[in-house]
């Protein structure tokens, strides 16, 4: 133990953010070469982020690591804070990012693919950016470089759907940074800081209104990428029009990660508990329109990224329940559903490619077709609907938990319309699943599987989802310390302060 | 170990077997009996075990306890009895489907979750192995694809997954109550709480064992999925999985939370029991005479589980040693003869090709006389015939109800057996009696694997019908073991102050007057014998196979009762549905699809907010 404790001290987290970014520009660079490697290029990326960050765990664990970027002390420098959140956070967007890209070795096959390596490493160093950054203008940064990459990615295919919604989600995206920078440049005016601990430390000494604007501002633009309702309409658009290994990664680590901006804003910079309030409502709300939006879909991706926006409410609410359980719920659904939903994502993309269309009914015999894929898929949708031995399970577990033991009567209610929801999930992820195996296709019967890279990359999701959900004991330690992390602001404005 | 070791053979089998099958398929088949055997000889090997054991390693810090006493064992037995029958009926039956693996597979594993619940000995494991067998046994109910069957199988699932979902809210809650759910500790905790918690409690785990025990006003699930279902499940569906419904009740409200507390859960003249027995009253009226209407051999037995999951909770929720017994005896009686006659349903429909419907079937008991004594002892037992086991359970459950003086519920308990008896002769007369369609010339007796369950469990029923004594010994320490009195028990039946019943006395005497029946038969003419198609038509002469008396067959009855028995519990149920989907079509809405509203959505919100906080300064 000792030895890997020391190995970790070593490594510094700033790799996280910094391997990705340089080998991002190094792509063109390496195409001169070979154009062949340039796709193996995420996965060592990505494979070297999860290794170094499943490293600093430990260490983390103990005590946060501050990274001081020029040697000065923390308010007057942009600094890193790896603690529990942003490890957490890095590894599971390493993890998604390693096997999406394994997943897309084989599945990227048109377009400018050079461009897709490039717009994917960069979208996934602005998201590890955002999640460890200690510097609220630098966040807005990293924040950029994901939108901006995302914004690219989902026109990628180049088609008319694909341009449209890109250009949609472009407008509503850049209405939500400019309100971000609005409110951080009021707090920079109030503050004459954008450190997130220093802004933390000196909240409560302004007026309650003039530090409500700017709250109100930073989450309404912070919202736009969280898909909080009313302000995620880009989503089902752009989910549904971008290439399928890229939908994985927006569902399950774009959107998440803009809702890691939201509650970090919320707990640790405002620490807004009154406020939290409205936002158990907020994600009630959240839940229910994107499942009985994705009820009546007949797009199977429209109807997975619907999906996405009612898992959002869901976590939405357990973070707002505010107390240990439901942040260590939240956290735990997050990644339940980043698992969950980036497998549905994977396994419909080839069952896309295979029937040659994104309607639910030419799926009609699928189980035959691609019996693996097809399983993989109700894995994964039977994780979402919340059913054990899948990880969905644990995690909704933690949250009806959090809800049950506020004791209050408001909260039972809540937790009951939360799992009415539950029952429109299973509903509609149930008649896929019966299209897929029982429904008699009329198509040809003819077997054939997906590449190999893909079922590897699935087959691990798989794994992993059932792995946790069988064992959840195995993730619950770091999600205690990063639920802590959240709840306890005071230490977190200590440790990087110091 | 050995409890570790049932659930390791259960769930590994499943997949072994599986995974056999594409290495060989006669491997598979025959790994999938021994694997069935080999549980009923391990559950066998635990009769009258208590152990208690505590594993650490359990979910999310809690405890996994496995634990096997008298009332586990009671419910083991039966699944995996029933699942071995079915396992061997299936090896023909379903020989020439597809995807056999899958079959053999999901079969053996909704056995395994099955057990799984049983003998689980905390609440958390008993949920997740619940969702397995609910979610598993989904996979299976549309196996046969087709419209109907999909109908059925989602159907089936919203259903289960309403009730568990109630569950779960209740476990949690007494997760956050108690920080405990091991049931041992449980039953001494709770003791403690208010009687409202523990309404709340019991309302949100009856209504998960209300659905899957399909009691009325819950009941719309079942009879399209045991209909819809291949027979050889069917039979485990309506055995076994269906009663694990009856166990969850015996757990909750007789091991958890014990006769004391269900005593004192009254309010006026309501009483907890007194609602749980009108409903098994309802339910067994309303199902007997809904089984009157069904012309499809499946549905009928479908209504008719239905209909006598009634009698057990009748019997149950009296609470009195007598009606516990009754209750606990018809459990295993239904188990033995349901799975019977599902299993004589499926000969049927194996060898005229898939034919449920009772208009078009007849005179096959010459054909298929097996089945056909299969078929007419599982309706007798259905009924309650005496030296059938029915008669014992079902006499239990009448003097229980005569004794506690409640002549409304007793008129409904004869008025459910009445609408079996009609419905049970329509069962056997249209299918084994009258004339012989002339389609069906050439149909033999089903292969012998397929007999074998037929023939053992036609001999349970006799068995247990003659010597209720062996089963009921066990019942009566179930009865001590949940704080009931203990009954006494001879081998053939029961004495008590109130009435003595002892089945071995009138085997002896309806012996007797049979041999006196068949010696005066035998001192007198012989009977004419005239073949299948020679049929009186008031001097006519009728063509062949035009003459069957099955079309209509209760048909003045069935328009008496028509109109009083629309399932209008099943129609508001699709209104439900049909008006949730219209909802959520105009939610959808929202999302017009023109990027000047989401512009107006996000600006709207933030001025929203801060409207309301300049307004009443809320935040």
């Amino acid at each position: 133990m000792g030895e890997l404790s020391l190995l970790s001290n070593g490594v510094n987290p700033v790799l996280l953010v910094v391997v990705p970014l340089a080998l991002a520009f190094a792509v063109p660079l390496i195409g001169f070469v070979s154009k062949k490697i340039i796709k193996y290029i995420p996965v060592v990326a990505f494979l070297f982020n999860l290794i170094v960050a499943l490293l600093l765990i430990p260490s983390v664990l103990k005590q946060p690591i501050v990274v001081k970027i020029g040697g000065f002390a923390p308010p007057f420098c942009i600094n890193l804070v790896a603690g529990p959140i942003g490890i957490l956070f890095s590894a599971l967007i390493a993890l998604a990012g390693l096997l999406v890209s394994i997943y897309a070795l084989n599945y990227i096959r048109e377009g400018p693919q050079e461009k897709y390596h490039i717009l994917y490493l960069l979208l996934l160093t602005g998201a590890t950016g955002v999640v460890l950054t200690g510097d609220i203008f630098n966040l807005f940064v990293f924040f950029e470089i994901l939108c901006i990459s995302s914004y690219a990615l989902v026109a990628y295919l180049g088609n008319k759907a694909g341009i449209e919604s890109s250009i949609k989600y472009l407008i509503q995206g850049s209405v939500g940074s400019s309100l971000l920078l609005l409110g951080i440049g009021l707090l920079y005016g109030q503050f004459g800081t954008l450190n997130m601990a220093d802004i933390a430390n000196q909240i409560h000494s302004a007026s309650s209104p003039s530090i409500f604007v700017p709250m109100v501002l930073m989450i309404t633009g912070l919202g736009v990428e969280a898909a909080i309702f009313p302000l995620n309409a880009w989503l089902p658009d752009a989910h549904s029009s971008a290439p399928s290994s890229i939908s994985a990664i927006l569902s399950g680590i774009a959107i998440e990660v803009g809702l890691y901006a939201v509650i970090r804003v919320l707990f640790t910079i405002f620490d807004a508990s009154n406020f939290l309030m409205f936002f158990v409502f907020l994600g009630v709300l959240t839940l229910l329109i994107g499942e009985m939006c994705a009820f009546s879909q007949k797009n199977i991706k429209r109807m997975l990224a619907y999906s996405s926006i009612g898992q959002i409410g869901l976590i939405v609410f357990a973070f707002s329940i505010a107390n240990t359980y439901g942040v260590t719920g939240g956290f735990f659904q997050l990644i339940s559903h980043t698992l969950g939903k980036g497998l549905l994502f994977l396994a419909a993309g080839y069952m896309i490619y295979r029937s040659g269309s994104m309607d639910i009914s030419t799926f009609e015999g699928m189980g035959k077709r691609m019996p693996l894929t097809s399983l993989f898929f109700t894995v994964g949708a039977f994780s979402i609907v919340g059913l054990p031995p899948f990880i969905g399970f644990p995690s909704k577990f933690m949250i009806v938990r959090a809800a049950l033991s506020t004791g209050e009567l408001l909260f039972t209610i809540l937790i009951g319309i939360v799992l009415l929801g539950t029952v429109i999930e299973g509903a509609y992820f149930f008649r896929v699943v019966q299209v897929i195996y029982f429904k008699k296709g009329n198509g040809n019967p003819e077997r054939k599987k997906a590449p190999i890279s893909g079922l590897i990359s699935m087959f691990i999701f798989v794994i992993l989802i059932l792995v946790i959900g069988v064992y959840p004991n195995l993730i619950t330690k770091i999600l205690n310390s990063a639920a802590s992390e959240l709840l306890n602001r005071i230490d977190y404005i200590r440790s990087v302060l110091g | 170990m050995t409890l570790e070791l049932l659930l390791i053979v259960a769930f590994g089998g499943a997949f072994l077997t599986y995974f056999l099958g594409k290495i060989s398929p006669k491997l598979r088949n025959s790994f999938a009996v021994i694997n069935a055997l080999a549980l009923v000889v391990m559950t066998a090997c635990l009769y009258g075990q208590t152990v208690e054991k505590t594993l650490h390693f359990g979910f999310l810090g809690m405890p996994f306890v496995l634990r096997i006493n008298m009332l586990s064992w009671f419910f083991a037995i039966t699944i995996v009895g029933i699942g071995l029958l079915s396992i061997i009926y299936s090896l023909k039956y379903i020989e020439n489907e597809k995807r056999l693996d899958y079959y053999y597979f999901t079969t053996l594993f909704i056995n395994a979750s099955m057990l799984g619940t049983i003998i689980c000995g905390d609440l958390v494991s008993f949920f997740i192995f619940w969702e397995m067998m609910s979610w598993s046994t989904y996979l299976l109910i549309s196996y046969k694809g087709g419209d109907k069957a999909l109908f059925a199988g989602i159907k089936y699932i919203i259903m289960s997954i309403i009730g568990s979902l109630a569950m779960l809210i209740g476990i949690i809650s007494l997760y956050t109550h108690f920080g405990t759910l091991e049931i041992s500790t449980l039953a001494v905790q709770i003791q403690g709480a208010s009687l409202n918690y523990i309404l709340f409690i019991l309302i949100m785990f009856s209504a998960a064992f209300i659905i899957i025990n399909a009691f009325w006003p819950l009941h719309t699930w079942l009879p399209d999925a045991h209909a819809e279902a291949v027979s050889p499940f069917s039979s485990i569906l309506s055995a076994v999985l269906v009663r694990k419904g009856m166990y969850g009740l015996y757990l909750f409200m007789y091991m958890i939370l014990g006769l004391n507390i269900l005593n004192k859960l009254k309010f006026g003249f309501i009483s907890f029991t007194g609602v749980f027995c009108w409903i098994g009253a309802i339910t067994i009226v309303f199902a007997a005479l809904t089984a009157l209407l069904q012309n499809d051999s499946k549905r009928i037995l479908a209504w008719s589980t239905v209909g006598q999951g009634g009698y057990m909770i009748l019997g149950v929720a009296f609470a009195t040693t007598l009606g516990m017994a009754g209750g606990t005896f018809h459990i295993l009686n239904h188990c033995i003869y349901i799975g019977l006659l599902f299993f004589v349903a499926g000969a049927i429909e194996y060898r005229t090709g898939g034919i449920r419907d009772l208009d078009s079937l007849g005179g096959l008991i010459k054909k298929m006389p097996i089945t056909f004594i299969g078929g007419l002892v599982g309706i007798l037992g259905l009924i309650g015939m005496p030296l059938t086991n029915g008669f014992v359970s079902k006499w239990l459950i009448y003097k229980t109800l005569i004794l506690g003086n409640r002549p409304f519920l007793a008129f409904a308990a004869f008025l459910g057996t009445w609408g079996t008896i009609l419905y049970g002769y329509k069962f056997i007369h249209n299918i084994f009696l009258g004339q012989l369609p002339e389609k069906y010339k050439d149909i033999k007796e089903v292969p012998f694997t397929m007999r074998l369950p037929i023939i053992i469990l036609t001999v349970l029923v006799f068995l247990f019908g003659i010597l209720p004594g062996i089963p009921l010994k066990m019942i009566n320490i179930i009865g001590v073991s949940l704080g009931f009195e203990s009954l006494n028990v001879s081998l053939g039946g029961i004495t008590s102050d109130s009435g003595t019943l002892n089945t071995i006395n009138i085997f002896a005497g309806i012996l007797v007057a049979g041999i006196i029946i068949w010696l005066i038969f035998k001192a007198g003419r012989k009977a004419p014998k005239v073949n299948q198609y020679d049929s009186y038509a008031a001097g006519a002469a009728i063509p062949k196979g035009k003459y069957h008396y099955t079309v209509n067959f209760y048909n003045p009855l069935e328009r008496m009762i028509t109109p009083y028995l629309k399932d209008f519990v099943d129609a508001f149920y699709i209104k439900i549905t049909e008006w949730i989907q219209n909802l959520c079509n105009s939610v959808r809405r929202v999302y017009t699809g023109y990027v000047s509203n989401y512009v107006m959505y996000i600006v709207l919100f933030l001025a929203f907010l801060i409207f309301v906080q300049l307004k009443w300064s809320l935040w």
